[in-house]
Protein backbone atom coordinates (compact mmCIF):
# COMPACT_ATOMS: atom_id res chain seq x y z
CA UNK A 1 0.00 0.00 0.00
CA UNK A 2 2.69 2.48 1.01
CA UNK A 3 4.85 1.59 -1.95
CA UNK A 4 1.68 2.41 -4.29
CA UNK A 5 1.01 5.88 -2.34
CA UNK A 6 5.12 6.79 -3.17
CA UNK A 7 3.97 5.91 -6.87
CA UNK A 8 1.33 7.52 -7.20
CA UNK A 9 1.98 10.85 -5.45
CA UNK A 10 5.61 10.35 -7.73
CA UNK A 11 3.46 10.32 -10.77
CA UNK A 12 1.35 13.46 -9.59
CA UNK A 13 4.21 15.89 -8.84
CA UNK A 14 6.05 15.39 -11.71
CA UNK A 15 2.71 15.40 -14.54
CA UNK A 16 1.76 18.37 -12.24
CA UNK A 17 5.01 20.39 -12.96
CA UNK A 18 4.95 18.89 -16.40
CA UNK A 19 1.93 20.14 -17.56
CA UNK A 20 1.24 23.25 -15.69
CA UNK A 21 4.60 24.47 -14.61
CA UNK A 22 5.79 23.60 -18.08
CA UNK A 23 8.99 22.10 -16.69
CA UNK A 24 10.79 18.93 -16.97
CA UNK A 25 12.03 17.88 -13.85
CA UNK A 26 14.90 15.57 -12.66
CA UNK A 27 13.68 12.44 -11.05
CA UNK A 28 17.39 11.30 -10.06
CA UNK A 29 18.57 14.26 -8.61
CA UNK A 30 21.98 15.58 -8.66
CA UNK A 31 24.66 16.57 -5.85
CA UNK A 32 23.56 20.07 -6.13
CA UNK A 33 20.26 19.60 -6.15
CA UNK A 34 20.05 16.75 -3.45
CA UNK A 35 21.63 19.70 -0.84
CA UNK A 36 19.28 22.73 -1.95
CA UNK A 37 17.51 24.27 0.95
CA UNK A 38 13.63 23.58 1.27
CA UNK A 39 12.97 26.97 2.56
CA UNK A 40 9.56 27.27 1.14
CA UNK A 41 6.63 24.81 2.46
CA UNK A 42 2.51 24.98 1.08
CA UNK A 43 -0.06 22.88 2.27
CA UNK A 44 -3.51 21.48 1.05
CA UNK A 45 -5.58 19.44 3.79
CA UNK A 46 -8.38 17.17 2.77
CA UNK A 47 -11.16 15.25 4.15
CA UNK A 48 -13.59 12.60 2.67
CA UNK A 49 -13.04 8.60 3.36
CA UNK A 50 -9.09 10.03 3.85
CA UNK A 51 -8.10 12.90 5.61
CA UNK A 52 -4.65 14.41 6.34
CA UNK A 53 -2.75 17.12 3.74
CA UNK A 54 -0.15 17.50 1.25
CA UNK A 55 2.79 19.20 2.42
CA UNK A 56 4.79 20.77 -0.81
CA UNK A 57 8.83 22.10 -0.34
CA UNK A 58 10.76 23.83 -2.56
CA UNK A 59 14.18 25.66 -2.86
CA UNK A 60 13.09 29.30 -3.06
CA UNK A 61 15.57 29.84 -5.51
CA UNK A 62 13.71 27.89 -7.86
CA UNK A 63 9.95 30.11 -7.26
CA UNK A 64 10.43 32.41 -9.75
CA UNK A 65 11.09 30.43 -12.59
CA UNK A 66 7.85 28.18 -11.91
CA UNK A 67 6.05 31.34 -11.53
CA UNK A 68 7.05 33.36 -14.74
CA UNK A 69 6.00 29.83 -16.44
CA UNK A 70 2.74 29.55 -15.24
CA UNK A 71 1.74 32.86 -15.62
CA UNK A 72 3.27 33.77 -19.16
CA UNK A 73 5.02 36.49 -17.57
CA UNK A 74 8.59 37.71 -18.63
CA UNK A 75 8.75 39.95 -15.37
CA UNK A 76 9.93 38.60 -12.02
CA UNK A 77 6.46 38.32 -10.03
CA UNK A 78 6.84 39.21 -6.40
CA UNK A 79 7.24 36.44 -3.58
CA UNK A 80 3.65 36.31 -2.58
CA UNK A 81 2.60 35.40 -6.19
CA UNK A 82 5.51 32.47 -6.40
CA UNK A 83 4.42 30.85 -3.16
CA UNK A 84 0.39 31.26 -4.54
CA UNK A 85 1.96 29.59 -8.37
CA UNK A 86 3.43 26.56 -5.59
CA UNK A 87 0.26 26.52 -3.50
CA UNK A 88 -1.77 25.74 -6.83
CA UNK A 89 0.53 23.06 -8.00
CA UNK A 90 0.03 21.34 -4.23
CA UNK A 91 -3.58 21.96 -5.03
CA UNK A 92 -3.64 19.91 -8.64
CA UNK A 93 -0.54 17.42 -7.07
CA UNK A 94 -3.28 16.50 -3.66
CA UNK A 95 -6.47 16.11 -6.05
CA UNK A 96 -4.76 14.00 -8.93
CA UNK A 97 -2.94 12.02 -6.02
CA UNK A 98 -6.20 11.13 -3.91
CA UNK A 99 -8.49 9.24 -6.28
CA UNK A 100 -5.78 7.43 -6.96
CA UNK A 101 -5.20 6.47 -3.61
CA UNK A 102 -8.94 6.48 -2.44
CA UNK A 103 -10.49 5.43 -5.48
CA UNK A 104 -12.03 7.15 -7.86
CA UNK A 105 -15.70 7.14 -6.72
CA UNK A 106 -14.55 8.76 -3.26
CA UNK A 107 -15.73 12.33 -3.35
CA UNK A 108 -12.30 14.88 -1.36
CA UNK A 109 -13.02 18.33 -0.01
CA UNK A 110 -9.84 19.89 -0.19
CA UNK A 111 -9.15 23.30 1.72
CA UNK A 112 -7.24 26.06 -0.20
CA UNK A 113 -3.63 25.97 -0.01
CA UNK A 114 -2.01 27.47 2.73
CA UNK A 115 1.26 28.49 3.77
CA UNK A 116 3.06 25.19 6.31
CA UNK A 117 4.54 25.77 9.42
CA UNK A 118 6.31 22.44 10.89
CA UNK A 119 4.00 21.94 13.97
CA UNK A 120 1.78 24.43 13.54
CA UNK A 121 -1.29 22.93 12.19
CA UNK A 122 -4.37 21.67 14.22
CA UNK A 123 -4.46 17.76 13.24
CA UNK A 124 -1.56 15.25 13.85
CA UNK A 125 -1.57 13.57 10.86
CA UNK A 126 1.51 10.64 10.12
CA UNK A 127 3.62 10.77 6.51
CA UNK A 128 3.25 7.82 4.64
CA UNK A 129 4.77 8.88 1.40
CA UNK A 130 6.97 11.68 -0.15
CA UNK A 131 8.13 12.07 -3.41
CA UNK A 132 11.18 14.47 -5.27
CA UNK A 133 12.12 15.99 -8.24
CA UNK A 134 14.92 18.45 -8.56
CA UNK A 135 14.50 21.61 -11.13
CA UNK A 136 17.19 23.65 -12.34
CA UNK A 137 19.72 24.40 -8.95
CA UNK A 138 17.22 23.42 -6.22
CA UNK A 139 14.62 20.92 -5.67
CA UNK A 140 10.61 20.36 -5.12
CA UNK A 141 9.48 17.39 -2.22
CA UNK A 142 5.80 16.40 -2.10
CA UNK A 143 4.54 14.86 1.36
CA UNK A 144 1.55 12.60 1.80
CA UNK A 145 0.32 13.19 5.98
CA UNK A 146 -2.55 10.80 6.99
CA UNK A 147 -4.82 11.20 10.12
CA UNK A 148 -4.58 8.15 12.69
CA UNK A 149 -8.09 7.27 11.32
CA UNK A 150 -7.21 7.00 7.72
CA UNK A 151 -4.36 5.38 8.52
CA UNK A 152 -6.43 2.65 10.90
CA UNK A 153 -9.00 2.51 7.83
CA UNK A 154 -6.22 1.68 5.35
CA UNK A 155 -4.96 -1.30 8.16
CA UNK A 156 -1.96 0.99 8.36
CA UNK A 157 -0.50 2.35 11.72
CA UNK A 158 1.52 5.40 12.48
CA UNK A 159 4.97 3.45 13.33
CA UNK A 160 4.61 0.96 10.24
CA UNK A 161 4.16 4.20 8.22
CA UNK B 1 -20.68 36.94 -32.09
CA UNK B 2 -17.64 37.70 -29.16
CA UNK B 3 -18.11 35.70 -25.73
CA UNK B 4 -18.98 37.51 -22.56
CA UNK B 5 -16.20 34.96 -20.28
CA UNK B 6 -16.48 34.51 -16.36
CA UNK B 7 -13.85 32.48 -14.93
CA UNK B 8 -15.09 31.05 -11.35
CA UNK B 9 -11.42 30.10 -9.10
CA UNK B 10 -9.58 30.47 -5.82
CA UNK B 11 -6.51 30.33 -6.83
CA UNK B 12 -5.56 33.97 -8.63
CA UNK B 13 -2.77 32.31 -10.17
CA UNK B 14 -5.21 29.85 -11.81
CA UNK B 15 -7.33 32.63 -13.27
CA UNK B 16 -4.72 33.81 -14.70
CA UNK B 17 -3.18 30.85 -16.62
CA UNK B 18 -7.41 30.26 -18.12
CA UNK B 19 -7.15 33.77 -18.94
CA UNK B 20 -4.21 33.88 -20.83
CA UNK B 21 -5.36 30.44 -22.48
CA UNK B 22 -8.60 31.69 -23.24
CA UNK B 23 -7.17 34.85 -25.15
CA UNK B 24 -4.81 32.20 -26.79
CA UNK B 25 -7.76 30.19 -27.86
CA UNK B 26 -8.84 31.88 -30.56
CA UNK B 27 -12.50 32.67 -29.86
CA UNK B 28 -13.69 36.34 -30.04
CA UNK B 29 -13.68 37.78 -26.59
CA UNK B 30 -15.79 40.58 -25.33
CA UNK B 31 -15.50 40.94 -21.72
CA UNK B 32 -13.38 38.50 -19.40
CA UNK B 33 -15.08 38.89 -15.76
CA UNK B 34 -13.25 37.16 -12.73
CA UNK B 35 -14.35 35.47 -9.62
CA UNK B 36 -12.79 34.11 -6.65
CA UNK B 37 -15.77 32.03 -5.06
CA UNK B 38 -19.43 30.35 -6.66
CA UNK B 39 -21.17 33.15 -4.61
CA UNK B 40 -19.02 36.06 -5.93
CA UNK B 41 -19.41 34.60 -9.35
CA UNK B 42 -23.39 34.33 -8.89
CA UNK B 43 -23.32 37.74 -7.91
CA UNK B 44 -21.50 38.57 -11.24
CA UNK B 45 -24.09 36.66 -12.87
CA UNK B 46 -26.94 38.71 -11.60
CA UNK B 47 -25.18 42.23 -12.90
CA UNK B 48 -23.66 41.19 -16.14
CA UNK B 49 -24.53 38.99 -19.52
CA UNK B 50 -22.27 35.91 -19.50
CA UNK B 51 -22.02 33.51 -22.48
CA UNK B 52 -19.55 30.90 -21.17
CA UNK B 53 -18.29 30.19 -17.52
CA UNK B 54 -14.94 28.61 -16.44
CA UNK B 55 -15.53 26.82 -13.04
CA UNK B 56 -13.46 25.20 -10.54
CA UNK B 57 -14.91 22.97 -7.74
CA UNK B 58 -12.86 23.24 -4.98
CA UNK B 59 -13.51 26.83 -3.49
CA UNK B 60 -14.25 28.25 -0.15
CA UNK B 61 -17.85 29.85 0.26
CA UNK B 62 -19.36 27.93 -2.25
CA UNK B 63 -17.95 25.68 -4.43
CA UNK B 64 -18.51 25.20 -7.96
CA UNK B 65 -20.82 21.77 -7.47
CA UNK B 66 -23.69 24.13 -5.71
CA UNK B 67 -22.70 27.20 -7.98
CA UNK B 68 -23.39 25.02 -11.32
CA UNK B 69 -27.12 23.50 -9.61
CA UNK B 70 -27.88 27.21 -8.63
CA UNK B 71 -26.92 28.35 -12.63
CA UNK B 72 -29.13 25.14 -14.09
CA UNK B 73 -32.30 25.94 -11.51
CA UNK B 74 -31.96 30.13 -12.48
CA UNK B 75 -34.34 30.70 -16.37
CA UNK B 76 -31.95 33.84 -16.51
CA UNK B 77 -28.87 31.55 -16.18
CA UNK B 78 -29.72 27.68 -17.25
CA UNK B 79 -28.21 27.94 -20.49
CA UNK B 80 -24.90 29.35 -20.13
CA UNK B 81 -21.83 26.87 -21.62
CA UNK B 82 -19.79 25.97 -18.73
CA UNK B 83 -16.85 24.08 -18.51
CA UNK B 84 -15.09 22.65 -15.27
CA UNK B 85 -11.92 23.37 -15.01
CA UNK B 86 -10.59 20.99 -11.32
CA UNK B 87 -8.61 18.62 -10.11
CA UNK B 88 -11.74 16.50 -9.57
CA UNK B 89 -11.28 12.98 -9.62
CA UNK B 90 -14.45 11.35 -7.87
CA UNK B 91 -16.14 9.44 -11.16
CA UNK B 92 -19.36 10.43 -8.83
CA UNK B 93 -19.00 14.12 -8.96
CA UNK B 94 -17.81 14.07 -12.71
CA UNK B 95 -20.72 12.33 -13.71
CA UNK B 96 -23.13 14.15 -11.84
CA UNK B 97 -21.24 17.79 -13.24
CA UNK B 98 -21.97 16.32 -16.52
CA UNK B 99 -25.40 15.78 -16.15
CA UNK B 100 -25.23 18.86 -15.31
CA UNK B 101 -24.44 19.63 -19.26
CA UNK B 102 -20.84 20.91 -17.77
CA UNK B 103 -18.20 19.83 -20.16
CA UNK B 104 -15.02 18.75 -17.91
CA UNK B 105 -11.17 19.42 -18.15
CA UNK B 106 -9.12 18.28 -15.87
CA UNK B 107 -6.06 20.05 -14.00
CA UNK B 108 -3.21 19.55 -14.41
CA UNK B 109 -4.30 20.95 -18.35
CA UNK B 110 -2.48 21.27 -21.58
CA UNK B 111 -3.17 24.59 -22.93
CA UNK B 112 -4.27 22.99 -25.98
CA UNK B 113 -6.60 20.73 -24.18
CA UNK B 114 -8.35 23.60 -22.55
CA UNK B 115 -8.59 25.29 -26.20
CA UNK B 116 -9.81 22.37 -27.74
CA UNK B 117 -12.70 21.98 -25.51
CA UNK B 118 -13.13 26.06 -25.95
CA UNK B 119 -13.75 26.03 -28.75
CA UNK B 120 -15.88 22.78 -29.33
CA UNK B 121 -18.28 24.60 -26.54
CA UNK B 122 -18.64 27.61 -27.88
CA UNK B 123 -18.52 26.23 -31.69
CA UNK B 124 -15.95 28.36 -33.11
CA UNK B 125 -13.95 26.60 -35.20
CA UNK B 126 -10.25 27.38 -36.01
CA UNK B 127 -10.83 28.19 -40.05
CA UNK B 128 -13.64 30.74 -38.47
CA UNK B 129 -11.09 32.77 -36.33
CA UNK B 130 -7.89 32.00 -38.51
CA UNK B 131 -9.47 32.33 -42.49
CA UNK B 132 -8.96 29.59 -44.61
CA UNK B 133 -5.51 27.83 -44.35
CA UNK B 134 -4.19 27.98 -48.01
CA UNK B 135 -3.04 24.91 -49.45
CA UNK B 136 0.83 25.35 -50.01
CA UNK B 137 1.62 25.77 -54.11
CA UNK B 138 3.86 23.07 -55.62
CA UNK B 139 6.45 26.01 -56.75
CA UNK B 140 7.54 25.91 -52.83
CA UNK B 141 11.09 26.99 -52.55
CA UNK B 142 11.17 24.68 -49.36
Amino acid sequence: MLSTMERCLSRALTATFEELALICPDTKLSDVQSAAVLDVAVAVSFDGPLSGRLVLRASSRILPGIAKNMLGTDGECPFAVQRDALGELANVICGNALPMIGGVEAVFVLSAPHEYVTGAEPHRCTPVSRACIGIDDGRVVAQLLLSDDSLLSLGLTAAAA
Amino acid sequence: MAFNVLVVDDSAVMRTMVVRTLRMSGIPLAAVHEAANGEDGLRLLSEEWVDLLLLDINMPVMNGEEMLQRVRANPETRDIRVIVVSTEGSETRLANLQSMGASIVHKPFAPTTLRNTILSVTGVSDAEYYGAVPIAGTDSDF
